[in-house]
């Protein structure tokens, strides 16, 4: 491995011995070669900053590490263009930079400022995990967790006793499952006594996912009896990777990456069986007879708890559909109190419901549930679901089938896909259940997805509306930012409202949002301020900022507004504007909505000030002004200072 | 504009329309009900969290952080408080009215009543905790609502809770008017604790229970760590009854009983005080009790304790060392530098060093005394005694003996009982060192010492005994402060044993001054070791002379075998051997020889003079001796016969006298004196041991009587017989006397001039160094400079500096801020 100060020619020499390893298979390449065409749109991306393609990509799986044939990384590309988002973006979700290697130092040497130095950095391999270690460390502390109790197994080996998973026995080991498929209902089993208990607890460490590391034990002879035994042992259980984990743990680099592979192929074992088992053997029944569903304890699935999730009634679809003015919102209840209430909550009255309700049962296992911090409580807890029944005891968790599910998943294999239309209630279920990691997922989702773009929101707006835009109803995720404290959703909401204020200002709910805003803000302290419009005001002007910047914006706004005389050649420049101005910023969000909102904005400018606006830049500095000016009276109006 | 079509919010979840405040919280209000009366198994934690996170949901978190606040009031105010002021019966309320409440009901009313009152307390707090730890799971999200809990400077419902209790039942009062109960909890378990210190038994477990919940609780709800009710309500308390109590029975105690009793039970009572912190109350108490329990029991009874009639005098006396040891540890605790104990252990050390010095010198102030015995041994001596110790040697070796064991005594105390404490080893030191340089001749007797052992102590030791016993002398060396005056001593003794022949092992005498040279320094025994080697070069001087004259070829029956010491003039104290008050010119080398003799001393005054030139020898024949063959004829049974005769140089040069005379010739003592020109004192002497000493009577005198006088004959003495072939005369005069009061004096005087000198060296040297420099620095310096030799007097510093100045070899700095000096090259 190499260090920090290395000259240059060592610094090749490593390189050169750590490509004739690559070479001759003994190191895996971090970052691969990757030509294909959709990688390369990737790499665009990410130079261009476009995270919402970004973020479309790596949901499909592409290798984040891979490298072009210039030999750059996507991450190397991002902080090279000095896209901090990007960087950060794939950098949460698995972008290697680290010290030490060639890859990770040119990315740091390339890095376009110190702020995004900063931010690879502290993602450094040291301190950043592994995605999935989350998960991995969650199975391994299964071992050692007391409470509440999730075993189902006890192993006899030597004079010890192991207290294991049966699920977790299963998935890993074609040898158990293949022995607990047969009988399962075994509640003990007895190792034979030739295989040490040391060489046993490696092994079980390994199938949890842990370190493959062998205890040293006093004396060499029963040190190769208990190397002898995990040989053993890594035959019966048909794990052979194990005996070559534990033979080879020399090589930091081997070993990291050798634990890389075997954390997600585990993974992807969990996963498999989740599918299998889990997901294959839930329940659809009516909702009135969920409670009377009976399984076993000693079921083929080791399932020790149903979670239950209902779905929604069936709707009348036409008289709920919204409308363009959404009226009932307020009228529901006052204010303050009712808005949430009466905007969450679809007026539903009995007679709407047709059909019986159906649940759906999912069987589960308490120790992967502990993941999130309520059901760790609850099954800890002297309430019902704590206790022991004959029969496995239904929980019911509120959300839809659908979203129980995804949570399902992630808390089984720290996979979560879903689409931006659900992506609002996984967040909710997520922030309910307290599974921090999903939550954040969501809310990534959201924020890099949900600015929208042709592409992505015509395949989920089917209804084929004229104005299909918003892939997202904005209310709705800035409410749900401050309900889950998910402040990234905030400043996505702040905005995304920003970049189309014109469309926004004059709405009702709009109004209520900034009341909502102050009320959050009243309710800790008497400073008058409303964090919503600070925010609107502040990426307005970033708004407008980057075309006023070369002129200087106070410039701009006493000589325009009165007279186009500041610009040379008024035509041209406004037959260029758009595409110049869409090439040369580089932000998506823009791209694609603004001018056309500007365009559609152009009237109204020249009706209020009854003129018409010369250029662009008069237009934009006109509009701006406009809009604080709308956000003003806004402020008068609600009494709220600031 | 249209907004994408809403996803159906599944946020409400399953119970679809409910979002009534008031029958969500009944549902929880309920189930709260049942988890307080222990009914919990039967609900839902799922539901119960439902409902919770849908009223937070809803922005009434602060609506139900209230209700469950009031619902917890009331249930404590209701059931709980009523439960446990049932407990507070007659004897309680005796016991928290009024100070006198111990003494009204017996001490088994008050236990069990007690007992009961803290295990209901106890009860309740446990449950309350449960119960509150299921609800703050219920309310999770409520908790976790930042939004909630922080935003609106709440405490957290579970501190919340935690407060409730304080305030609903720890605040609250019995009965109207009554006592508070955290008051009465505070007095039942100080009394419960009284119960325990009185050797009864209590429930230690149930009394810490009580103090956990009083450490958990805090007075306000921002819980502040240093507002603990304990530390509040509970802690100065107890502190101020132990304080209390301890004071008591200490006094009872100092009253009552011993010291070492005392320290028993004081050592008892604070281990029973850091075992009660950890059984039965707080370890955060420790350190605060033990102070109080040493403050009552030590600090301020130590002084007290010491003194006493069986304090720290009585324990040295009688070896009590385990009791030493135990006031050792005692004050140990309170003070680290051990003031009392250190002052009580310096004054007696003190006052039994004064004692062995008031003894040694009612030994020695007797100079009648010793002079009588000074007869009585020269009696002896020519009664044939082979010893002569005089009065004032005896006090010598007995007073080192007695401060080597006096600090050996110390020793060992110091060892045993003060776990050889720094801080005493240091007092130790210095009140032995004291009790040393207290006595003005300790120089002297040290010396004395030494030099007894030397010539006779060390006679049948092995090494090690050897060796131990230098290492004593070189103890009190270490002590002693005037290093110069033993130099002078020690000299003085060492001359004599070499001179004399008188030392047993050379050998040793080399170790000890190698071991002085470890001690003391290498300018210390500068002089010492120049002695050794006048010596070793007087061997070779002798032995070349020897050779010299064989060279010559002058093979002469007759001649005479001279063996030489040339000793260097100013390394040699040879006035030791001059008697008091003689001239140092008189009689010296005027000496008439005969022929032979004067044929010698040339003949070695020649050859020194060829092999050093331009150095005079000055010969010091009252130190010289003489071996003779003398041929008596009736010696053996009327059969003559040769002895062997070793005499002093006078004793030779007065019997060579006799050798051409007959038997019947007489010599006059004023002719002898003209013949020889020795000094009469010496005359008289040597005449005494060879005409009145009966083993060495050569000569016989006329008339017979012992002194000497004017006017006696002398004969040589035919008729001397003596079956010893070997004869010694010996010379009155030998021996390792204590000096005579002038001499001291004149050796006092010497010793002064000499200081003198070494002062005025050190001053010379400082200020070549620095140039110029301040009085008070020079007085510093020159002290620091000579410590190892002698501590000088300050006065006399000043006045060899006057006399510096005088000479010009400074001069003072005029104008200086500070009187000043400089050096004047």
């Amino acid at each position: 491995m190499a260090t920090p100060l290395l000259s240059k020619h060592a610094l090749e020499s490593a390189l050169s011995s750590e490509q004739r390893l690559i070479s001759t298979g003994r190191l895996k390449e971090e970052n691969p070669l990757d030509t294909s065409p959709s990688f390369r749109l990737f790499c665009e991306a990410c130079r261009r900053g476009d995270l919402k393609v970004c973020q479309e990509h790596i949901t499909q799986n592409i290798n984040i590490n891979a490298r072009d044939e210039f030999d750059y990384t996507p991450l190397i590309l991002a902080s090279l263009c000095g896209h901090y988002e990007v960087v950060q973006m794939l950098l949460e979700q698995g972008a290697l930079c680290e010290r030490d290697t060639f890859q990770g130092e040119r990315c740091l040497y390339n890095a376009l400022n110190d702020r995004i130095r900063n931010l690879l950095l502290s993602y450094d391999y040291s301190k950043s995990t592994d995605p999935l270690q989350p998960l991995a460390g969650h199975i391994t502390s299964l071992l050692s967790r007391a409470t509440p109790k999730t075993s189902d197994i006890a192993v006899h080996a030597g004079d010890a006793t192991f207290t294991l998973h049966k699920f977790v026995l299963s998935a890993r080991s074609p040898y158990f499952k293949r022995k607990l498929d047969a009988a399962p209902e075994t509640t003990t089993w007895r190792l034979s006594q030739a295989v040490p208990a040391e060489s046993f607890e490696a092994a079980i460490r390994y199938l949890y996912m842990g370190d493959a590391q062998v205890k040293l034990v006093e004396g060499e002879e029963k040190q190769e009896m208990v190397v002898a035994g995990v040989e053993k042992l890594s035959r019966m259980l048909e794990i052979p990777l194990l005996l070559e984990g534990i033979l080879n743990a020399g090589d930091r680099r081997q070993a990291r990456q050798r634990r890389t592979e075997e954390v997600e192929r585990g993974r992807d074992q969990l996963a498999t069986w989740f599918e299998e088992n889990v997901l294959r053997h839930k329940l659809e029944v009516d909702t009135a007879r969920a409670e009377d569903v009976q399984w076993d304890r000693d079921n083929g699935i080791f399932a020790d708890v149903l979670l239950r999730a209902d779905e929604e009634a069936e709707e009348d679809e036409t008289p709920d559909e919204v409308s363009p003015h959404i009226p009932q919102v307020r009228n529901t209840t006052g204010p303050l109190n009712g808005i949430p209430i009466g905007h969450f909550q679809p007026s539903r009255s009995p007679s709407r419901a047709r059909q019986p309700r159906k649940s759906i049962l999912f069987p589960a296992h308490r120790a992967m549930l502990l993941r999130s911090e309520v059901f760790a409580t609850m099954f800890a807890s002297p309430f019902r679901e704590g206790q022991e029944l004959q029969h496995l005891q239904i929980v019911p968790v509120d959300c839809s089938p659908e979203v129980l599910s995804i949570v399902l998943t992630f808390l089984y294999t720290e996979t979560a896909s879903f689409g931006l239309d659900i992506a609002l209630e996984v967040l909710h279920a997520a922030d309910m259940l307290f599974i921090d990691r999903l939550k954040q997922r969501a809310a990534l989702f959201i924020s890099t997805l949900g600015n929208g773009s042709a592409s992505i929101v015509e395949a989920e707006n089917p209804r084929g509306e004229t104005d299909a835009e918003d892939p997202i109803n904005v209310y709705d995720v800035m409410r749900a930012g401050w309900d889950t404290r998910v402040h990234r959703l905030e400043e996505f909401g702040a905005r995304y409202l920003a970049y189309r204020l014109e469309r926004f200002i004059d709405e009702a709910e709009f109004k209520v949002l900034v009341q909502e805003s102050a009320a959050r803000i009243q309710g800790r302290q008497e400073i008058d301020t409303v964090e919503l419009v600070d925010d609107i005001r502040y990426y307005l002007s970033e708004r407008f900022r980057l075309r006023f910047e070369d002129a200087g914006l106070d410039e701009m706004m006493d000589e325009d507004v009165n007279a186009e005389t500041s610009v040379p050649d008024p035509e041209a420049e406004a037959a260029e504007s758009k595409g110049a101005v869409q090439d040369d910023e580089g932000v998506d969000v823009r791209s694609g909505l603004t001018p056309p909102q500007e365009d559609e904005f152009a009237p109204v400018v020249r009706t209020l000030d009854g003129e018409i606006a010369g250029d662009e830049f008069a237009q934009d500095a006109i509009n701006y002004q406009i809009l604080l000016g709308k956000i003003d009276s806004l402020m008068e109006n609600l009494g709220l200072d600031g | 504009m249209v907004l994408p079509r809403r996803k159906a919010n599944r946020m409400q979840g399953l119970n679809v329309p409910d979002v009534d405040f008031e029958t969500t919280w009944g549902v929880l209000e309920k189930a709260f009900l049942e988890i307080h009366t222990k009914n919990a198994s039967a609900l839902s934690f799922e539901e119960l969290y439902r409902n919770a996170y849908k009223i937070v949901l809803k922005k009434k978190g602060e609506e139900l952080y209230h209700k469950v606040a009031d619902f917890e009031a009331r249930w404590l105010s209701s059931e709980v408080r009523t439960k446990i002021v049932a407990t507070i019966t007659p004897p309680l309320q005796l016991l928290t009215e009024g100070n006198g409440g111990r003494l009204l009901s017996s001490t088994a009313e008050r236990r069990t009543a007690g007992e009961n009152f803290l295990r209901t307390l106890k009860q309740s707090w446990e449950d309350h905790g449960v119960c509150m730890g299921m609800l703050t799971d219920v309310l999770m999200y409520m908790v976790k609502d930042r939004v909630y809990c922080t935003d609106h400077r709440q405490p957290s419902i579970f501190a919340k809770a935690m407060g409730l209790f304080r305030d609903q039942i720890l605040r609250s009062f019995d009965r109207p008017n009554g006592t508070m109960l955290a008051e009465c909890l505070t007095k039942v378990i100080l009394d419960q604790i009284q119960m325990d210190r009185d050797g009864e038994k209590i429930d230690q477990h149930l009394i810490k229970a009580n103090v956990y919940m009083l450490e958990g609780l805090y007075q306000s709800d921002q819980e502040v760590e240093e507002e603990k009710l304990y530390l509040k309500m509970f802690e100065p308390y107890f502190l101020e009854t132990s304080a209390a109590f301890y004071r008591e029975e200490g006094e009872r105690l100092l009253k009552e009983s011993d010291a070492g009793t005392y320290c028993k039970e004081a050592k008892r009572r604070i281990d029973e005080e850091s075992d009660r912190c950890r059984s039965t109350i707080s370890e955060a108490t420790t350190s605060k009790i033990q102070r109080v329990v040493e403050d009552e029991l030590i600090r301020h009874k130590m002084k007290g304790l010491i003194e006493m009639d069986s304090g720290v005098q009585y324990m040295i006396d009688n070896d009590k060392l385990y009791e030493l040891g135990l006031v050792f540890e005692l004050e140990a605790r309170v003070d680290p530098r051990k003031g009392e104990l250190t002052k009580a252990i310096v004054k007696i050390v003190q006052d039994m060093g004064l004692a062995i010095n008031r003894t040694a010198e009612v030994t020695s102030a007797a100079p009648p005394t010793a002079a009588a015995q000074d007869d009585a041994g020269e009696e002896k001596q020519k009664a044939g005694a082979a010893r002569q110790i005089n009065q004032q040697t005896v006090a010598a070796l007995k007073w080192v003996e007695d401060v080597l064991a006096l600090k050996e005594r110390f020793d060992s105390i110091w060892k045993v009982a003060f776990n050889s404490d720094q801080t005493i080893s240091t007092a130790l030191t210095r009140s032995i060192a004291d009790v040393i340089n207290a006595f003005g001749r300790s120089s002297e007797y040290i010396s004395l010492f030494i030099d007894e052992n030397m010539k006779k102590g060390i006679r049948d030791k092995t090494e090690i005994e050897v060796d131990a016993t230098l290492e004593q002398a070189i103890m009190t060396l270490r002590y002693l402060q005037d290093k110069d005056i033993f130099e002078t001593y020690y000299k003085k003794h060492l001359c004599k044993r070499l001179l004399l022949k008188k030392s047993q092992s050379i050998d040793v005498e080399k170790q000890m001054i190698s071991k002085m040279k470890m001690e003391l320094g290498n300018s210390f025994t500068l002089k010492l070791e120049a002695m050794f080697k006048d010596m070793t070069l007087s061997e070779d001087l002798t032995g070349g002379y020897r050779a010299h004259v064989t060279r010559l070829g002058q093979a002469d029956a007759k001649r005479v075998e001279l063996s030489i010491n040339v000793l260097t003039s100013m390394t040699w104290p040879l006035e030791a051997f001059r008697g008091a008050g003689e001239d140092e010119r008189e009689g010296r080398s005027n000496l008439i020889f005969p022929g032979s003799i004067e044929r010698i001393k040339t003949g070695f005054e020649r050859f020194y003079a060829e092999k050093y030139s331009g150095r005079k020898l000055t010969w010091q024949t009252n130190m010289g001796d003489a071996d003779m063959k003398a041929t008596f004829p009736k010696s053996r049974n009327g059969r003559p016969m040769t002895h062997d005769i070793n005499c002093s140089t006078y004793g030779m040069l007065i019997l060579l006298l006799f050798n051409d005379l007959r038997a019947d010739q007489p010599l006059s003592l004023e002719e002898i004196q003209t013949k020889t020109n020795i000094r009469e004192s010496d005359l008289k002497r040597n005449l005494q041991s060879l005409a009145v000493a009966p083993k060495t009577r050569f000569l016989v005198k006329e008339p017979m009587s012992r002194e000497i006088k004017a006017g006696d004959k002398f004969y040589y003495n035919d008729n001397f017989s003596s079956k010893i072939i070997k004869i010694k005369v010996g010379v009155v005069s030998a021996g390792n006397k204590v000096e005579g009061d002038k001499e001291r004096k004149e050796t006092e005087k010497k010793n002064n001039d000499s200081r003198g000198f070494a002062i005025e060296a050190a001053v010379v040297r400082i200020m070549k160094q620095r140039k110029d420099l301040s009085h008070a620095q020079l007085i510093t310096e020159t002290l620091t400079v000579l410590s190892s030799q002698f501590k000088p007097d300050v006065n006399m510093i000043k006045k060899r500096i006057e006399s510096l100045i005088e000479r010009e070899y400074l001069e003072r700095i005029e104008d200086a801020p500070v009187p000043s000096y400089k050096y004047l090259a």
